[in-house]
């Protein structure tokens, strides 16, 4: 079950990407938690493409892939896109949740979050495209 | 999603809903406004039928936190569902606000 879905880098194609997810969790059988979660991760990935990938003034596309493995136990979600070259999971700010409100800094928040919710998330630089791969295991 | 604040003896409360999303961010930016303008107030945001925050939307409250801390008001948080409670849980934003 392989799915694929191509986004411009526009903050409107979000609504397009929640569709998404939502049909995939329902087909899924998923609960109303982690389809919640796996629509946070999504938006939280799909936005740092749409914000800091790209020039904001040029259209350019990004393309999710989504698949199931061991027995659908896992559910797999790879982003593709041909921007700048940026590893978030090294170079993102870190996050420390303990501070109080005023030493709160808003950087990192998305990643922070896509790290905490899913179960493995790897990053690789291939003939020009950032991919990240993020995993969670839907039946724990 | 939608934003509306009412006020009645000195507090403001403003009713969240819909999606957070990074789309409708900047029109809640906007929107939040005259609660960034009274935070030396009681403000209350009422998240019963806000179904979806990202971070795009929690930064956004840290700002109007980080407000009313500077002016000496206060938030509250009321009527959040167990979807959006964990996102402020997760990230370590639930101990910044006062929940009911």
């Amino acid at each position: 079950m392989l799915r694929e879905l191509t986004l411009h880098n526009d903050v409107k194609q979000i609504e397009l990407l929640t569709e998404f997810i939502e049909v995939l969790c329902e087909e899924l059988g998923l609960d109303a938690m982690l389809t919640f979660n796996l629509n946070l991760v999504l938006e939280e990935a799909v936005t740092n493409v749409i914000m800091y990938a790209y020039p904001q003034d040029e259209d350019h596309t990004m393309t999710l892939k989504t698949w199931t493995e061991q027995s659908d136990n896992i559910i797999v979600f790879e982003l593709k896109d041909q921007g700048k070259p940026f590893n978030p999971i090294e170079e993102a700010p870190e996050v420390d949740t303990t501070l109080s409100a005023d030493e709160r800094q808003i950087g990192g928040l998305g990643i922070f979050l896509i790290n905490k919710i899913m179960d493995d998330v790897t990053y690789r630089y291939e003939e020009g495209s950032n991919i990240l791969t993020m995993k969670k295991n839907i039946k724990a | 999603m939608t934003f509306k604040v009412t006020e009645e003896n000195g507090t403001l409360t403003g009713v969240m809903d819909g999606r957070l999303d990074t789309a409708a961010a900047p029109q809640f930016a906007e929107d939040l406004k005259i609660m960034m303008d009274n935070a030396d107030k009681h403000l209350v945001l009422d998240m019963e039928k806000l179904s979806f925050i990202s971070s795009s939307g929690l930064r956004l409250l840290l700002s109007l936190r980080k407000e009313t801390m500077a002016k000496n008001g206060d938030i509250t948080i009321i009527n959040v569902l167990p979807e959006v409670k964990q996102v402020f849980t997760i990230t370590g934003f639930y101990s910044l606000f006062q929940f009911k």
